[in-house]
């Protein structure tokens, strides 16, 4: 491809018709899924399974929080840029711009960095650790760390629930507390519920999210459902 | 493991596939090796053996050899595989693979060697013969492995695939009307008995370990009625009768008809042949490629910012090595993921671990999966292809392009165990992986060679990095329609162009060749690996 076509918006943007968002139409505009295929549907099919064994489990989460981050770093900001090819030929394509760094929140976003380091090699990473404070019930923030430029770069998110988006909430709050605007953070998940990602959406309306699948929505205990499960538990302890 | 092969293979599945080489060239006599029966003998490389419509132009050359017990039947064959010498791939095949599957009151007859393995009932005929039909056709075959030391046909088979030449030898082996009609050539190799009693006699007592008068006993018993009764009639439909000694004349006529035979063969098709450069424009010419992305109907990953920005790298010259590598498996990864889509879905119901919730979901239809590698550039995908299916065999095939004429040649074939076997390879879906596609000689051959081994057109996913639409792709899109193509990029043109040769074979001054270049392109994908 001599002149390579302006970078297109990600593929299954918001407005396409798929019956796993039936139940959520039509999406806030800032969330973004994965294509919605058969084959990221057989993955979940395997990770939601609780028959699953840990060994799948981690093989097949690992492959679609890939495929997440994959998908995350397409929000990033690209430039024109011409190379010479080994041929001789001249190649105008594009280059990666802005410096990034990923923030888990803790315990189950760390799961995430791991495959945010596969995609790239020397990414930097924060911490949060967010719990629900037992006395208000509100989440509260027990430790974070960040790097120390982290007001200039673009921030991946990582969580692999969006159940009520409490916590997810609170991180974004202490990002911006640290100098991050809103619109260069991009929170990072495996399953989002529609209430979560109305409140989250709703407060944030500028930050994008990047989900790999919209859930019916939450049982009294606010799990997702049909969900997964802990995500941690299962990732680290069952 | 599932449970259809358990009877079929015991050995082990990444065992490679024994290949002996000969030496090509015939004045270094002093380098040859004595062929091994059932196993396929390599000179080479083999050249095409289809047209450009990716159908197979004739069959494998079969000679049948027959004669006594001792008569000199496979010093004959190995004359001959010794004369051929330049003929690319070369199988003797011998009957005594096909001894029957014995019971236990046989079995306790044939320790006490009182068992007639003269007799034609001794042997399973109709699978040699099917054995044979299908090597003569192109296709694989296991043969079965008989041990005499437990007088037993075993579990395991023997795989086989991709000769040029078949030579089928063995006492009976012009007894079967069945096998008669599956050679092209019938050769029976004619010894006065009292000779072969004392080359037979000179044998046993040397390598087998026997006295003489069991060697005499059995040959009063079984060796002598046999020959009479059954081995020496088949010499009336031989084409050819050798003598069993000082036959070296009758070698030379032989191999000068097979040499003329197969010259024959090759003409016929020669101009037909898939080089695909044929149909490449030449320089200043009009691409022959006309047709449009959409008419290859090839399924091109989304063209993200970051798919994009890794192609940005990857094709520029000014990319690190390490950063080449690290590219190049992340796309192979994204590629592999997309790839996904053309395996087959069926409907699975599963109950999650929050409160019992069913999700409806999908799984795989498919129990064999795996991947086969184009060496060497295509072994770029085997990481991406193990993070994404990470429990299915990898095989891979060497294809390497003749320094003179630009021939595709298949130097080594390595397939996964899920291919070996014909009757899974019906059921199995293949990811064929090679960095590009440009003047698609590798992607035929290895489409080719997958087909021979019963793979369906449509279960073969064929995954790349680059496709030049004005190359091969055409060629190969008409030969094989079914085939899903898998890339991240098309671009525009092949170019021809010369780069620097290397000493080697074929090429001993090291001359800069002349081969076709894509553009942009990515360079020689192999020289960063």
């Amino acid at each position: 491809m001599s002149a390579p076509p302006a970078p297109v918006a990600p593929p299954q943007p918001a407005q396409s018709v798929n019956n796993s968002f039936a139940h959520m139409n039509p999406l806030p505009p800032s969330v973004f899924t994965l294509p919605q295929t058969a084959q990221l549907e057989a993955l979940y099919t395997i990770v939601r399974d609780k028959e699953t064994s840990r060994g799948d489990f981690l093989f097949y989460s690992d492959r679609i929080i890939r495929l997440l981050v994959e998908e995350g770093l397409n929000h990033l900001p690209v430039v024109k840029k011409t190379v010479e090819t080994p041929t001789g030929a001249v190649y105008e394509g594009v280059g990666f711009k802005g410096k990034i760094c990923g923030v888990s929140i803790l315990r189950a976003g760390e799961a995430m960095e791991a495959g945010l380091r596969e995609v790239c090699r020397a990414v930097r990473i924060g911490k949060i650790l967010i719990q629900r404070d037992e006395e208000t019930a509100q989440p509260k923030l027990f430790y974070s760390k960040f790097p120390q430029d982290i007001a200039e770069r673009y921030v991946l998110l990582l969580d692999p629930m969006l159940a009520t988006g409490g916590s997810a909430m609170k991180a974004v709050e202490v990002l911006m507390e640290h100098g991050v605007p809103e619109e260069r953070i991009i929170f990072i998940n495996l399953i989002a519920s529609p209430e979560g990602l109305r409140t989250f959406c709703g407060k944030y309306p500028r930050l994008k999210v990047v989900t790999g699948w919209i859930d019916q929505g939450l049982n009294e205990k606010a799990y997702i459902i049909p969900g997964l499960g802990d995500f941690g538990e299962r990732r680290y302890c069952e | 493991m599932p449970d259809e092969f358990i009877q079929n293979d015991s050995s082990n599945p990444l065992a490679p596939n024994e290949v002996q080489v000969i030496p090509p060239d015939l004045p270094s006599r002093n380098l040859w090796i004595k062929p091994q029966k059932n196993t396929v003998l390599v000179s080479h490389g083999r050249p095409p053996w289809y047209d450009e419509d990716g159908v197979r132009r004739g069959d494998a050359f079969v000679i049948g050899i027959a004669g006594g017990s001792a008569s000199g039947k496979t010093h004959v064959a190995e004359q001959i595989v010794k004369s051929l010498g330049s003929i690319p791939t070369v199988i003797i095949l011998s009957q005594d693979s096909f001894y029957k599957f014995h019971t236990p009151e046989e079995l306790e007859l044939a320790h006490a060697n009182k068992l007639d393995f003269d007799h034609p009932d001794a042997l399973d005929i109709p699978m040699f013969a099917s054995c044979l039909a299908d090597l003569k056709a192109c296709k694989q075959s296991n043969i079965p492995v008989y041990s005499f030391s437990e007088h037993q046909r075993l579990a395991e088979t023997k795989y086989l695939y991709g000769a040029t030449v078949i030579i089928a030898e063995g006492i009976m082996a012009l007894h079967d009307a069945a096998l008669r009609e599956l050679y092209d050539l019938k050769i029976f190799v004619q010894c006065d008995s009292d000779l072969m009693l004392a080359r037979r006699i000179k044998r046993d007592l040397e390598q087998r370990g026997r006295n003489v008068e069991g060697v005499l006993d059995q040959y009063l018993r079984f060796v002598k009625p046999s020959y009479d009764n059954f081995v020496r009639p088949t010499s009336s439909h031989a084409d050819i009768i050798v003598p069993g000694h000082n036959n070296k004349v009758a070698i030379e006529l032989i191999c000068t008809h097979i040499r003329r035979q197969l010259q024959e063969r090759s003409h016929q098709f020669r101009s037909k042949l898939a080089i695909p450069h044929r149909y490449l424009p030449s320089r200043g010419g009009s691409p022959l490629g006309k047709d449009k992305s959409e008419d290859l109907n090839l399924s091109v990953h989304p063209q993200t910012p970051q798919l994009q920005g890794i192609y940005t790298i990857l094709r520029s010259k000014d990319t690190s090595r390490q950063d080449f590598i690290f590219f190049a498996d992340r796309l192979a990864t994204m590629l592999i993921e997309f790839a996904l889509q053309h395996l087959p879905y069926t409907p699975h119901h599963i109950v999650t671990p929050v409160d019992e919730s069913v999700f409806n979901g999908l799984k795989i239809d498919s129990k064999y999966m795996c991947g086969v590698t184009i060496l060497r550039s295509g072994g770029t995908f085997e990481r991406g292809f193990r993070r994404v299916i990470n429990d299915s065999p990898v095989g891979s095939l060497l294809i390497q392009s003749d320094a003179q004429t630009g021939e595709p040649l298949l130097l080594h074939v390595q397939l996964p165990i899920y291919v070996r076997f014909r009757h899974i390879a019906e059921k199995a879906y293949v990811f064929l992986m090679d960095a590009q596609i440009g003047t698609a000689a590798a992607a035929f051959m290895s489409i080719r060679v997958l087909l021979d081994h019963g793979v369906k057109q449509d279960h073969i996913v064929f995954v790349t990095f680059l496709v030049a639409k004005g190359g091969g792709i055409s060629v190969l899109r008409r030969a094989f329609p079914h085939v899903k193509f898998v890339c991240g990029a098309v671009d525009d043109v092949m170019k021809e162009r010369w780069v620097e040769g290397y000493r080697g074979e074929g090429n001993p001054e090291g001359l800069p060749k002349k081969i076709w270049v894509m553009q942009p392109g990515m360079g020689q994908i192999g020289v960063f690996i």
